[in-house]
């Protein structure tokens, strides 16, 4: 997964537990409790997305993009492999809403992801420069590397913000 | 988990059931004949969810399976905007159709989707012997990826793959498009394939 264009130069989609490396435009669409993380790296002009979607791996080691801690730790080596340096780069994240607040089995996953994410960039010295976390609201997130790592995100209730 | 094809049939029958109580409530409410579509099953990795919905906005009223299985999956009453307004248009004697949606409508559609999947989980409670409890609804009009791969997130076990059983139903009078659909955990659908299976059995 880690090829460096994009099929016939159009954005790459990332679904649950998906990820993607490289320069090219990526978007996850309709996240609710699930986040979608990016790292970019300026100095060598590369970027990562991932699709998250709950907070903790408990030791499933097979769809590692799908849980917080297992998604950081695979996105740091496969950008490490390009030459980014931790130090280097930039997350962002979007998503970790709680859409319903009824259910008991899903307390707060989107809550407990978000705060999970954040737990594991610290350890890794990664900055989190900004995040549009939270509320009942689904999200759409575009990445753009090649716009120095611009994340556009288009909410369900009609509101956009850029990060 | 995959299904055998009289598994599949005779899931297809149960829902086919199900489904028919709910359309006769849907009927009643809005005072004209609803069809009902051959109910359909699809199996669905969750990477692959975005291919089956996206973030096109829809009203979905969900239930949590309670009862004898504390977490057995989601029945969830599913329309689209437009239709949802068609809907709530029709019960509240209204016909402005570009207009927000409002209390009144939400109200409304809890209400419609609270009565007919009682209707659909009282019709297959009977055949099975099997009582699936609904959780008191709750509701979103959003995006409709994000609510669903909540609610899987939301399940009990942490699965890579759904089996989604859903029915279409449709009332052309009022142009009114929805969707009754059945997310069951894996545990909650051997259970019920179990049952299906021990009836089919030769006494």
């Amino acid at each position: 997964m880690q090829d460096l264009t994009s099929p016939e130069g159009q954005t790459a989609m990332i679904g649950i537990g998906e990820y993607r490396v490289g320069s090219f435009p990526m978007m996850t669409i309709g996240l609710g409790s699930c986040i979608g993380l990016t790292l970019y790296d300026d100095t060598v002009k590369v970027g990562a997305m991932v699709h998250i979607m709950l907070p903790d791996s408990a030791g499933r080691t097979d769809r590692p993009g799908k849980y917080a801690d297992t998604a950081i730790e695979l996105l740091l080596k496969e950008l490490a492999k390009l030459g980014c340096k931790n130090r280097s780069l930039v997350a962002k994240m979007a998503g970790g809403a709680s859409m319903f607040e009824y259910f008991g089995a899903n307390l707060n996953i989107g809550e407990r992801n978000a705060v999970n994410v954040r737990k594991y960039l610290k350890e890794n010295n990664i900055k989190l420069a900004a995040e549009d976390v939270g509320g009942k609201v689904g999200r759409s997130v575009t990445f753009t590397p090649s716009n120095r790592g611009k994340i556009t995100v288009r909410r369900a209730d009609g509101t956009n913000c850029e990060l | 988990m995959k299904l055998s094809a009289v598994q599949t049939d005779a899931m297809q029958e149960l829902g086919n059931i199900g489904a028919a109580h709910a359309a006769t409530t849907l009927s009643q409410m809005v005072g004209s004949t609803v069809q009902m579509s051959v109910p359909g099953i699809k199996a669905i990795d969750i990477a692959d969810l975005g291919n089956y919905m996206g973030e096109e906005s829809a009203a979905m009223v969900v239930f949590e399976l309670q009862g004898e299985i504390p977490h057995g999956g989601f029945v969830i009453f599913y329309i689209t905007r437009e239709s949802a307004i068609r809907l709530t248009n029709t019960m509240l004697g209204l016909t402005e159709m570009n207009r927000p949606m409002n209390e009144m409508d939400e109200s409304a559609l809890l209400e419609v989707g609270n009565i007919m999947v009682s209707a659909f989980l009282d019709a297959t409670a009977e055949l099975l012997g099997f009582v699936m409890l609904p959780s008191p609804p709750a509701m979103t009009i959003d995006m409709v990826h994000a609510a669903m791969s909540s609610l899987i997130a939301g399940m009990g076990v942490d699965t890579d793959e759904v089996l989604l059983f859903s029915t279409e139903l449709t009332c052309e009078e009022h142009k009114i498009d929805s969707d009754i659909i059945m997310m069951p955990e894996p545990k909650t659908l051997a259970h019920i394939i179990e049952l299906l299976e021990n009836m089919m059995k030769p006494a």
